[in-house]
């Protein structure tokens, strides 16, 4: 089926104070309307202070971040976005006219982004309104509808909050700092948006009961009809909202309040020098640069820390075998020990050792993650860690006197093996693994094994 | 009769506009003055927030003229007619 | 008076307990027919007990101590009802200070009470208040003018030393004329206006109404200046006016007078302020003749913006948090601005109307800016036609006309102030003077100089 699905996503900025105002952000720890005042409250009279400027900056940083070219050197005026709403407490939203225009995020164009601030917080079931989060500065975000599928929409809204995390410039996505509205159209049908989206499993699920809905709707010989709709969590369904058609027309007019603000190229090259790699582009760049695959770059642009760890690390030790151990032994030790890698407190340097050993066969990949475990629960030098576990490789000699030893301490097994039951191998390796004390590489252990039994048999 | 004295205020208030667009026809094209004066970029910094003692007092008497409340100190108004 | 009323304070001659009780027995005698005063602050007797003693003790006397002073009801006083004289706020007691109260008491001066008005400020006669209409102390059974009405009426009527008012197409200039007080409209963004209710926010600014040039410079210089805590303000640091007006002096300056204000002035009132304009030169000033001949558009322009603004304004009134929804309880001209507002920003009218008048605006703008470079001020009248009788119908626009000659100077963000000049058959006329941006103490120099051999 053809679809158009295009996505505004409005994402809570981390800022100290609100956007208009100096009351507390934090608006999920305190009790309804504490951080308040005259401003945030639209009490008759209030005038805004000026907009935050931490505020201003992280949007445009955002709009690098998505590929954006900021609007620069043109008034960029804040305009009041007038309708009616019990949680907008002026009857207007100051939103900015876009600050920036054209990006792009994994093939999806981005058209503008702009600053806004949030409404208070209204539950339509009950009919009660807290402000303490009226006012808490907001980017939007809003896409060209180049998604096909409810697919698309969920791996482009887990990218962009991956992208937007990683600048540290957004409140984590806990608890509705990320609402998206999702625009779909089927066949070329009429637009149906759908608001109150608070997650993307809400967007997904949104947009398949749409697609349902308006299939049905069309099944039937119905038209679907333009309108807007919320998306009701708790039971997974959308439902019409039934806006009355006047309140399509905002009335937008700048806010003589307050002055516009005007981004000049100095801005944008300041910020974009300050700006962390986006993780999208770093991705693509430690595979060119590195040589790595897709899949373990992925893995580790995941965190930023881990992301510069790797890059510490392969300036010494062969990047392929690097980024084999930080995508899935490190990662593996990480996760278990429920640790992200801003946790971690070995050195570099230590890896670093670790690794060299590991390439250098020094140790077995087996012994080199026994050694990693020690090196995350306590840092030490992995010289000696491997000391202390007596995990020192093992001898050419030694080994090959292991698996003689074993070899006629397991004749039976030997005769399973040679009968040809392969599964004996195993048994007659593990045997060798406990004769050296597993300092042996099981690869090794079964070339030699099958070496010896070969000219028994 | 609501009804009655909107339209006839409506009307009364479009003769202004007319008086408007009949004064304006000869006048020359220019830029909009939006604000008394050229001024751009006034921003404010982020920081400490106001304290909670700040705003105690306002909380106060937000919560006592508000014509619904709750015991939280939420504002009670209207619920949603799409909620089913 | 304000000077001498001050002196007395001072020195002890007067308390401020004393002031004050009179002030409370003048608006209990006169307010029932007056109704200058919607509310009186029943703890301003404490207030001043507290300044008293607070004086005793050797503190520093504030410029305003022991004044009593009415602050206009759009202006937020915590603890008052700020009304706006609309059933929309009749019971909205304000939960804050405008920046602008917490200057005065800052200075000493008494809130003694809140002011009647025309209705959201939305008129020119003091007649649209939902408490009543307002009769003028100095010309009784007339419009005191508006939208300020209270407060030009209080100072006329002696009620109390000083006023707050505020001034959006003209509203503290002509209840000024047609009581016979002083007025001052501000330069736009030299006022903060944190805690004033907004009639059209890109020209709304608060200023005093005096029955001296000294009170309104004194009040003017302890509002104005820079406040932090707002975005669109001029970034000028505290003025001193009053300390300058003494012995006045305008030998030498260039006083422009419009031959276009005769056009638009009835020849009574233009007779007045011709007379008051030979004064002048007679004081050594120069009268020069300016042009401004659009000044005539600025009018109906003025009203299509601040009707756009006025929508904005009032989204906020919708009931919830507080008082009632505007539209279903406001008098006809605040429903008037309202609609028409809410009309002419339609997105397909917006460049026909709103967009056009902001750019006659300019053009305004641009012809006042003009004089200005050629002389210190601008001198004329203040409203074209005397004030009428109350209960005078009047259709919309011919209220409008009222506005034609102070519409100019918010449009263009300038200063003007307003003297009295003389009489008509007893009605009180006022001399307008227009300065430049941030041009103060010019004006206030040429009104003083007047005020003392008037």
């Amino acid at each position: 089926m053809n679809m158009m699905v295009g996505l505004e996503v409005h994402q809570q900025l981390a800022t100290e104070r609100k956007m208009y105002c100096d009351c507390p952000t934090n608006y999920q720890d305190v009790p309804p309307n504490t951080n308040v005042c005259p401003i945030c409250t639209g009490m008759p009279g209030s005038k805004p202070l000026s907009p935050n400027e931490k505020a201003v900056d992280a949007a445009i940083e955002l709009a690098l971040m998505l590929g954006c070219k900021v609007v620069v050197d043109k008034p960029t005026y804040i305009q009041r976005k007038h309708y009616d709403y019990p949680d907008l407490p002026s009857g207007y939203q100051r939103t900015s006219l876009p600050i920036a225009v054209d990006g792009e995020l994994q093939g999806v164009r981005i058209r503008e982004v702009h600053l806004e601030e949030d409404p208070g917080q209204y539950d339509p079931t009950i009919g009660s309104v807290d402000f303490n989060r009226s006012g808490v500065p907001l980017v939007e975000i809003v896409t060209e509808p180049d998604m096909r599928s409810p697919e698309d929409a969920r791996r482009f809204l887990r990218q962009l909050i991956r992208v937007l995390e990683f600048t540290g410039k957004v409140r984590p996505e806990a608890g509705g700092a990320m609402r998206t509205d999702v625009n779909i159209s089927l066949e070329g049908g009429a637009r149906v948006e759908v608001k109150n989206i608070n997650s993307v499993k809400g967007a997904y699920k949104a947009l398949k009961f749409e697609i349902t809905r308006q299939k049905a709707k069309l099944g039937r010989g119905e038209a679907v009809v333009r309108e807007t709709r919320a998306y009701l969590e708790s039971q997974m369904i959308t439902t019409s909202m039934r806006l009355k058609e006047m309140e399509e027309d905002y009335r937008y007019i700048p806010d003589p309040d307050i002055f516009p603000l005007v981004i000049d190229d100095a801005k944008v090259q300041n910020i974009r020098e300050q700006m962390v790699e986006p993780p999208h582009l770093r991705e693509q760049r430690l595979v060119e640069q590195y040589g790595i695959q897709q899949a373990a770059a992925n893995v580790i642009v995941s965190e930023r820390k881990f992301a510069d760890l790797f890059e510490e690390v392969a300036k010494e030790v062969d990047p392929k075998l690097a980024a084999m151990w930080f995508r899935t032994k490190l990662k593996k030790v990480l996760n278990y020990m429920k640790l992200s890698a801003a946790d971690i407190e070995f050195t570099p340097k230590q890896l670093i050792t670790l690794l060299q050993m590991i390439q250098h066969h020094k140790v077995t990949p087996e012994q080199g993650e026994l050694v990693l475990r020690e090196l995350v629960k306590k840092p030490a030098d992995p010289k000696e860690l491997v000391q202390r576990l007596g995990l020192e490789r093992i001898e050419w000699e030694d080994l090959e006197l292991a698996v003689k030893e074993a070899i006629r301490r397991n004749q039976k097994a030997v005769k399973d093996y040679l009968a040809g039951r392969k599964e004996a191998l195993n048994f007659i390796a593990g045997k060798v693994m406990e004769l050296t004390g597993g300092r042996a590489d099981p690869r090794e252990i079964l070339k030699l094994l099958r070496a010896e039994l070969l000219k028994k048999s | 009769m609501a009804e009655e004295r909107q339209k006839e205020i409506e009307r009364s208030a479009e003769e202004i506009v007319e008086s408007f667009v009949k004064a304006a026809e000869g006048l020359p094209s220019e830029r909009e003055m939006y604000y008394s004066q050229e001024a751009y970029n006034v921003v404010r910094p982020d920081g400490k927030p106001s304290s909670s003692e700040e705003r105690t007092e306002f909380r106060k008497r937000f919560i006592k003229i508000m014509p619904a409340k709750d015991e939280d100190g939420n504002l009670r108004v209207e619920v949603a007619k799409w909620v089913k | 008076m304000t000077k001498a009323k001050l002196d007395q304070l001072r020195s002890g001659e007067l308390s401020p307990v004393e002031n004050v009780r009179r002030a409370l027995e003048r608006i209990s005698k006169l307010n029932p027919k007056i109704n200058a005063f919607i509310e009186v602050n029943n703890d301003v007797v404490a207030q001043a007990e507290a300044l008293e003693r607070k004086l005793k003790r050797g503190k520093r006397a504030g410029k305003l101590a022991g004044l009593a002073i009415g602050i206009k009801s759009n202006i937020n006083v915590n603890g008052l009802r700020a009304t706006c004289a609309s059933r929309t706020l009749e019971d909205y007691v304000a939960a804050y200070d405008a920046e602008v109260v917490k200057r005065v008491l800052a200075e000493d001066g008494i809130i003694i009470g809140v002011n009647n008005m025309d209705e959201f400020a939305c008129g020119s006669s003091g007649e649209t208040s939902a408490f009543g209409v307002t009769d003028n102390p100095a010309a009784p059974g007339r419009i005191p003018g508006g939208s300020s009405s209270g407060g030009g009426a209080a100072i006329a009527a002696g009620m109390c030393d000083l006023c707050l008012g505020t001034d959006t197409g003209g509203s503290i200039r002509n209840p000024a004329s047609h009581c016979g007080v002083v007025g001052v409209k501000p330069t736009y963004g030299l006022v903060p206006r944190q805690g004033l209710i907004d009639l059209g926010m890109s020209l709304d600014q608060i200023g005093p109404i005096a029955s001296d040039v000294y009170g309104a410079a004194l009040l003017l210089e302890v509002i104005a200046g820079k406040n932090q805590n707002e975005c669109v303000m001029l970034d000028v640091p505290k003025v001193s006016y009053a300390d300058k007006l003494d012995g006045a002096d305008i030998k030498g300056m260039k006083i422009g007078v419009s031959p276009q204000f005769s056009e638009i002035t009835d020849s009574a009132v233009m007779d007045v302020i011709d007379k008051s304009i030979e004064t002048l030169g007679d004081l050594g000033a120069e009268i020069v003749d300016v042009e401004l001949p659009h000044i005539e558009e600025a009018m109906p322009a003025y009203y299509l913006i601040v009707s756009v603004e006025f929508f904005s304004a009032t989204r906020k009134f919708d009931g919830r948090k507080y008082g009632k929804r505007i539209e279903d309880v406001c008098g006809d001209e605040v429903l008037r601005r309202i609609l028409r507002g809410r009309y002419i920003s339609q997105k397909e009218y917006r460049g026909k109307y709103y967009q056009r008048a902001l750019q006659v605006r300019t053009i305004i703008r641009r012809e006042l800016m003009a004089a200005l470079e050629k002389v210190d001020v601008i001198v004329g009248p203040t409203v074209p036609k005397l004030p009428h009788k109350l209960g005078t119908k009047l259709t919309p626009m011919e209220m409008y006309a009222y506005d034609y000659l102070t519409i100019p100077a918010n449009l263009a963000g300038i200063c003007g102030g307003v003297v009295k000049a003389g009489k008509v058959n007893g009605i009180p006329v006022g001399l307008q003077v227009q300065g430049m941006v941030l041009g103060e103490e010019q004006v206030l120099r040429v009104m003083r100089a007047f005020e003392a051999v008037s």
